[in-house]
């Protein structure tokens, strides 16, 4: 029985064909990246949240304007929960901006109001390089031609007015908005300014939004083998950064879900090859290394750097790997960090139990199938009643998710751990791995998971008396 | 008057109704609109409560967009009722359900749904801010299940009290007040339990606490209502005098002067006597502004928040001897600036963003800056002392378990205010 319905989903037989057991003498993988069964206690997010929460939003020196009602600006104000860092902080995701649209706008449509909210705007902020415009639902429905305004705008204040159509019915999950945004800064920004000079060793970094700071600790590695990094997509990015993107010789993709599209636009127009990488854990980046070194002919310069970065985390990773061995997880991630993580997890002793992903597609969960062990649960969209019904029957010894999950976990007296923010990061590569397995640590061995008391349950279902 | 909006000073009004369901027992927001429309408020309240909460939405895709979403909300009732057994749901509309038009009310109308209740909540996000979502829903609430079976006796000594957008703390102080009181109480959307839900094991399906339906039924035979945010339900509280006839009052206990009217109007309703309990509460507050006169007095002080809140703040920092020279309100509203011009001879920012704040405070130079966790922008930039309050606060720990309600809660506010400017200019500052 490969597929597998869980008993809060009795009454939504559909729910059964995305929750799946790995079997290896089978090929099936759950369905998935496809619309939410309607009333959902879903954890998914919008279309919106895909392209200006995830992939717009880090561009660091640009005005992110929303153009909608209220909250959609305010939800993702300062990152929302997701932790961009940048090193323009005194104005990116300090400051929000939205058309804040009325009832009146909303009939007799919100071109005006867009039109003076960009240009009062940069009034406000003359030192911006662009302007990028999201529409939300509303807009969708009355129909405002941001594009029009968007250019009317861009004549005449001087600097790119980028228009997004990312409105929140569109698609079934954050996906179709990083599609969207991959398309956009393609057709609008690549392209659109040469460097001052190019070298043989340009390359980019498509598809690491620099949480707590991964790229800090990413970047440094590749320039030490003689690479130039000329953009990174979009973490830490500047506008103009992406527009030179289309002049480096190499692609290195790492969130493979929000970004193969613009790897695969920039291949087509330009030419330029990609590679695909985990920077997670030793094997995989040590991997990733190689690759973009044989890319490049630096074999002899990346081994150098591999046997430092590796003797330098090694010996403490494998105290670790002794503490942790034999530890249980559960992975609900987005989507390519369930996979990423799986082996990375392996290296430090931790097996993966169940894995799940938010708005994964069809190649995400053949990945996680060919890295997990057989009878790993693996479920598509699991909502928070399927979530519980896992951890208590699953027990795992840790939880990795996000932060709409942490609570859930804790309430369930269920070791968890941030895996969209991270506890305290950076997590990516060698250093990082180390401040992952120092979080898991923490995670797994405060003693407060010892002092949890279990109550007694009546009749009524009601909690009563506490016993150790 | 800018066309954009920086820094917002409100959110929009589904996040409002939410907060309200979060109050009732066994309750289910469900919201009638996309998917990020209540992935993204669950994470505020996560982030504020740190605790879990479940929204259901009806996920509305492009076909929904183009022929309406009615079928899609049947079915939405009808998962949330086999997935969770609520005993009530609460259909929360967003701007895009409401610019679709779909006839929720037809809608509901005609389904089936058992023992679950299904009240429809009307929150375009283009009207309104966070406070009147929360008003809209209490109106709701009461306006659907209010003296409904009200058919066995008693209850006619009891008071309602409508919280408003309040912290779970503050929900505390006030029914320790009531306690102390003697005065049989409903506290219509209470958070106090379950947006501050123990860990013990095993969890149970919905939180414990919260205002059940029988409450909410018999609410009706109460002698008054109390809203402690008139802007946050005070419609409820006008509605439940005017239908059946009970006394209504709006005061927000916060300071000396709220807390004793809050007192007075209790005894109003019920003929009760303030104890000595509460006389010796009072005494303490006292006492505790006496030994902290030297410290505020003079003081100039920013205050934003929701407008009951702003304003119930400014008067408690005037007993302080402060001086409240800016006081903002998230929702713009005649009210509140009138109620505001009685207080302060100085800027009032009604409705505006935050930006305009920071303008406000650049050119009038508080010292002290009240407001939620995207206040400390300015209050950094700024260098004031800050004193976190209000709705989104995710930058510290605690804040939504100490009240800042009754003659208690008056005491912790004075103690944070004066550590904050003990903090900033020191002992002599």
């Amino acid at each position: 029985m490969p597929l597998r319905l869980l008993d809060c989903d009795r009454s939504i037989p559909e729910r059964g064909k995305h929750t799946y057991i790995k079997d290896s003498s089978e090929d099936i993988l759950p369905l998935s990246n496809i619309q939410t069964t309607p009333g959902d206690f879903t954890e998914r997010g919008c279309t919106y949240a895909g392209c200006m929460g995830v992939v717009g939003g880090p561009v660091k020196d640009v005005i992110h304007l929303v153009h909608g009602p209220i909250g959609c600006a305010y939800w993702t104000w300062g990152g929302g929960t997701r932790p961009n860092l940048s090193d323009n902080s005194n104005f990116h995701r300090k400051y929000c901006f939205s058309t804040d649209m009325q009832e009146d706008n909303i009939i007799f449509g919100g071109e005006d109001r867009l039109y003076k909210s960009i240009i009062e705007a940069y009034e406000a902020f003359p030192e911006v390089r662009g302007v990028f415009v999201y529409a939300t639902c509303a807009i969708g429905l009355i129909g405002d031609d941001i594009g029009a305004v968007c250019r009317r705008a861009e004549n005449e204040i001087g600097i790119r007015v980028v228009p997004f159509n990312c409105e929140g019915f569109r698609g079934c999950s954050q996906s179709l908005g990083h599609h969207i945004a991959n398309d956009v800064l393609f057709e609008y920004v690549v392209g659109t300014k040469e460097p001052e000079y190019t070298t043989d060793f340009d390359m980019n970094i498509i598809g690491d939004y620099n949480i707590q700071g991964d790229l800090w600790v990413i970047k440094p590695l590749f320039e030490r083998m003689g690479i130039r990094i000329l953009c990174t997509f979009t973490g830490n990015s500047s506008i103009d950064e992406i527009a030179q993107a289309h002049r480096a010789k190499l692609n290195l993709m790492h969130c493979q879900r929000s970004t193969p599209y613009i790897c695969e636009l920039i291949k087509k127009k330009y030419g330029i090859p990609y590679i695909r990488a985990s920077l997670f854990g030793i094997e995989q980046t040590s991997k990733a290394l190689r690759d973009v070194a044989t890319f490049f002919g630096l074999e002899d310069k990346a081994e150098e750097i591999i046997d430092d970065e590796i003797s330098k985390v090694a010996p403490e990773i494998e105290e670790y790997r002794k503490k942790f061995e034999g530890k249980r997880i559960f992975i609900y991630q987005g989507a390519p960090r369930a996979w990423h993580w799986v082996k990375m997890f392996r290296e430090m002793g931790i097996e993966t139990i169940a894995a799940a992903t938010t708005f994964g597609h069809e190649e995400d969960y053949a990945k996680i199938c060919e890295r997990v062990k057989d009878g790993t649960i693996i479920i598509d969209n699991p909502n928070s009643v399927e979530l519980e019904e896992i951890l208590i029957e699953l027990k795992p010894d840790i939880f990795v998710s996000g932060l709409k999950e942490k609570y859930l976990s804790y309430k369930l007296g269920i070791p968890f751990m941030n895996g969209h923010a991270y506890e305290k990061g950076p997590c990516a590569v060698y250093s990082g791995f180390l401040n992952f397995a120092r979080d898991i640590e923490k995670t797994l061995f405060s003693p407060i998971w010892g002092m949890i008391k279990k109550g007694d349950v009546n009749s009524h279902g009601e909690l009563g008396r506490c016993e150790a | 008057m800018r066309s954009v909006t920086i820094n917002p000073a409100k959110m929009c009004q589904p996040i409002g109704a939410m907060y309200a369901l979060f109050g009732i027992h066994a309750a289910a927001p469900l919201v009638h609109g996309s998917q990020g429309c209540a992935a993204y408020p669950m994470r505020m309240f996560n982030r504020h409560f740190r605790e879990p909460v479940q929204v259901a939405v009806s996920a509305l895709g492009e076909d929904a967009a183009v022929f309406g979403g009615a079928e899609n909300l049947v079915a939405s009732i009808e998962n949330v009722i086999a997935r969770r057994h609520p005993d009530l749901i609460g259909v929360i509309t967003t701007c895009l359900s409401e610019t679709i038009g779909d006839d929720i009310e037809g809608a509901i109308r005609g389904g089936d749904f058992g023992k679950s209740k299904v009240i429809p909540i009307h929150t375009p996000s283009y009207v309104g801010s966070h406070v009147t979502g929360y008003d809209n829903a209490l109106k709701s609430l009461v306006a659907d299940l209010s003296g409904n079976s009200a058919s066995e006796d008693g209850g006619e000594d009891r008071v309602n009290i409508i919280p408003g957008m309040i912290n779970p703390g503050d929900v505390c102080e006030v029914k320790h007040i009531l306690d102390l009181m003697r005065v049989p109480h409903t506290v219509i959307s209470d958070i106090s339990e379950t947006l501050d839900a123990p860990l013990i094991l095993p969890k149970p399906p919905f939180p414990e606490g919260g205002t059940s339906i029988d409450e909410l039924v018999n609410s009706a035979k109460a002698c008054g209502v109390i809203s402690l945010c008139d802007h946050a339900g005070g419609t409820a509280a006008k509605f439940l005098s005017g239908k059946y006839g009970m006394t209504a009052d709006s005061v927000c206990p916060v300071g000396v002067v709220n807390t004793d009217r809050f007192l007075d109007s209790l005894c109003n309703m019920t003929g009760v006597e303030v104890p000595y309990s509460l006389e010796k509460e009072r005494g303490r507050l006292i006492d505790a502004m006496v030994d902290v006169h030297q410290y505020t007095y003079g003081k100039r002080a920013a205050i934003y928040g929701d407008p009951d809140i702003s304003l119930a703040i400014a008067e408690f920092v005037s007993e302080l001897g402060m001086d409240p020279v800016i006081i903002s309100s998230s929702t713009a509203s005649g009210k509140f600036l009138r109620r505001a011009k009685g207080i302060t001879d100085g800027e009032i920012l009604n409705g505006r963003d935050l930006y305009e704040l920071q303008l406000a405070v650049e050119m009038v130079c508080p010292e002290i800056l009240f407001g939620n966790t995207h206040c400390k922008l300015i209050a950094d930039k700024e260098k004031l002392a800050f004193i976190r309050c209000g709705f989104p606060v995710s930058d510290r720990i605690g804040y939504q378990r100490h009240g800042i309600t009754g003659y208690r809660g008056g005491i912790y506010l004075a103690d944070l205010i004066t550590n904050a400017i003990l903090d900033r200019y020191g002992q002599h500052g």
